[in-house]
């Protein structure tokens, strides 16, 4: 991420006090014991990061999203469960409350959770309503002058520590709404709410992540945060938020993954010299650079949307596409350029790669917010970068967005794969974008060109759904039989 | 149009809106919903359902068009116009 000096002044010292606190922790051991070291959230809290991005006027620090970007990705490099409970709270947890939360809900939540006494969970995932957030099932109904609250929530993050929980409710009549979603706030500890096992997980297993069941919650009318019924908009800002901290700590993963790997390929030696010596790793680890720098670069962009929810929503999601499914990549690499010692869990090298896999399906799974990018594509194409070396990757998006609408109209909006595609190469152009702008040292120029290439070179990618799938049910069952 | 080909067409429409909208019965929705806050579709579920109604109807609309429309009021009118256009 690229702070201002004005940022650095603030963000250097905190991240100097936090390498102090954050010493204590062992990644391996919160891995295998599936938590955080005792008091370790109390001490952060004493630093003030759960304050990080709250206003100053409720006692947080009121740092720019930049900022906490930087010190989510500070925080995720030592380890990823700790900055998921961090950005989780800094992100989704609060940023509803932040955003369209009343004078009264404002005095009477914020204080706690900006010194961190007290943490914050968000659930919106039902079983029947993943990706697909509008069928959210959980109904607060008018109760007198109250509301009754009843649903299953799943997955949540943070269930376990958290002191306040924002959710989201189908709030039928509500506002004179007739079906909208409305963001709930309340304390988990309401009769009623109940929690359930913490999750067995294939990584971030220091995070806690359990259902929460809702059974006939009695909530006063001052648990709606904002306008009843504009659940689905203000759902859209609280997600940009998450994206925006999740993209920030794959960052801090694959910057720390990467160090591991490139220290081991100057230390390992095969054929007589070290790995660092061979061609084919260092244009590995040349790519991986230029991927690590287009991360950072559409962080910071994105970051500095924080005002605009629009422009946010739109570069999140590109950030958290492109960050999520790089990392992955990179500390995939790190684990390749360990050779067998990767495989092995006492190294560690395998630790980010597992806590970083879920990245590409919470906070809307890649594929899903891929084909939303598209559709935005289509609808509001963005104005022309200033950047001539733009130029050619921008011709090239708008030709390929041009020949869908005028092929097929609004029709376009149900080629799915169609929009995928045309979202993916959206992504990649965001990310060229950013790099493009970001860039002054010869290798970040070299990088924001390698990273243009590879947004043409998916601009120009044959449209997916031009190729029939007659045979595709029976070609499984064959293949798979 | 005869007036029980409109109805027909009208029902049609608002049959897709409520598949479009989850929990929605057609019986309940008024030509003053609003799609988004009313019916719970977000930006892409409404454009789903206008690109599901272009399907259905054979329409041609323009995306630009499309994406003026937030109310089932303008649904209608934005299908009618654009039958009105194509028996033209
Ligand atoms: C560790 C963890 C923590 C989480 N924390 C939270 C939290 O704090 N709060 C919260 O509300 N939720 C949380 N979630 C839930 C998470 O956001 C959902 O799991 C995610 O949105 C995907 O929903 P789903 O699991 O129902 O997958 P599904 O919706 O069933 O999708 C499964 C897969 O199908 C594919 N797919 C689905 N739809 C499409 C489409 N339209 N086009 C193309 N492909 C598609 C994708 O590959 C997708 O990954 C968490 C999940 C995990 C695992």
């Amino acid at each position: 991420m690229r702070p201002t000096a004005e940022e650095l002044n603030v963000v250097e010292p905190l991240k100097s006090s936090l390498s102090q606190v954050l010493r204590r922790v062992r990644p391996l051991e919160v891995d295998q014991e599936h938590r955080l070291p005792e008091g370790l959230l109390a001490e952060l809290g004493e630093l003030g990061v759960f304050g990080l991005t709250l206003p100053t006027s409720h006692g947080g620090a009121g740092l720019s999203a930049v900022a906490a970007c930087t010190v989510v990705a500070h925080v995720a490099a030592v380890d990823r469960s700790v900055a998921t409970t961090l950005g989780l709270h800094l992100g989704l947890g609060t940023r509803g409350l932040v955003a369209f939360g009343s004078k009264s809900q404002h005095e009477r939540w914020l204080p706690g959770l900006a010194e961190g006494r007290t943490i914050a969970a968000f659930a919106t995932t039902e079983s029947e309503a993943g990706s697909d957030v509008a069928a959210v099932k959980t109904t607060a109904s008018v109760d007198g002058a109250g509301l009754k609250l009843s649903g299953t929530k799943v997955y949540v993050t943070n269930a376990r520590l958290a002191k306040v929980l924002t959710l989201t409710a189908a709030t039928p009549g509500l506002g004179g709404a007739k079906k909208g979603l409305s963001l709930l706030i309340l304390d988990p500890a309401t009769q009623g709410v109940s929690l359930g096992a913490e999750e067995r997980k294939l990584g971030l297993r220091g995070s806690s992540t359990c259902t929460i069941t809702l059974d006939d919650v009695s909530l006063g009318a001052d648990a709606v945060v904002g306008e009843p019924g504009q659940g689905a908009r203000q759902l859209e800002h609280v997600l940009s938020w998450g994206r925006l901290l999740l993209s920030a700590g794959c960052v801090g993963t694959t910057r720390v993954s990467l160090r591991t790997a490139l220290a081991h390929v100057k230390l390992r030696k095969q054929f007589g010299k070290p790995l660092f010596g061979q061609e084919v790793v260092q244009r590995q680890l040349h790519a991986a650079a230029a991927g690590l720098f287009g991360m950072e670069a559409i962080v910071t962009r994105a970051a500095r949307a924080e005002g605009d929810f629009a422009a946010l929503a739109r570069l999140t999601t590109a950030s958290k596409v492109f960050c999520s499914e790089r990392a992955w990549e990179l500390c995939d690499l790190s684990l390749q350029l360990h050779g067998g010692a990767g495989f092995i869990e006492d190294t560690g090298v395998a630790l980010p790669l597992r806590d970083a896999r879920v990245t590409r399906i919470f906070e809307g799974a890649n594929d899903v917010l891929a084909t939303h990018a598209g559709l935005s594509e289509l609808m509001t194409p963005l104005p022309q970068s200033p950047h001539a070396a733009m130029a050619e990757l921008e011709a090239a998006l708008a030709e390929r967005r041009t020949a869908l609408s005028t092929a097929y109209g609004v029709r376009a909006f149900n080629r799915r794969a169609a929009l995928h595609a045309l979202g993916r190469a959206a992504i990649l152009r965001d990310v060229a974008a950013a790099a493009t702008s970001l860039a002054s040292s010869p290798g970040e120029l070299d990088a924001a060109a390698q990273l243009r290439a590879q947004a043409l070179a998916a601009v120009r990618l044959p449209l997916s759904d031009e190729v029939p799938l007659p045979f595709l049910e029976r070609f499984l069952e064959e293949v798979l039989s | 149009m005869t007036q029980a080909s409109l109805t027909e067409v009208n029902g049609r429409i608002v049959a897709m809106i409520a598949q479009c909208a989850s929990g929605v019965r057609a019986q309940d929705i008024k030509p003053t919903h609003r799609l988004r806050e009313d019916l719970g579709l977000d930006s892409v579920g409404s454009m789903e359902l206008l690109s599901m109604l272009a399907e259905e109807l054979d329409l041609d609309v323009p995306v630009e068009e499309a994406a003026q429309v937030s109310t089932v009021e303008a649904t209608l009118a934005l299908a009618h116009r654009y039958l009105a256009q194509k028996q033209a």
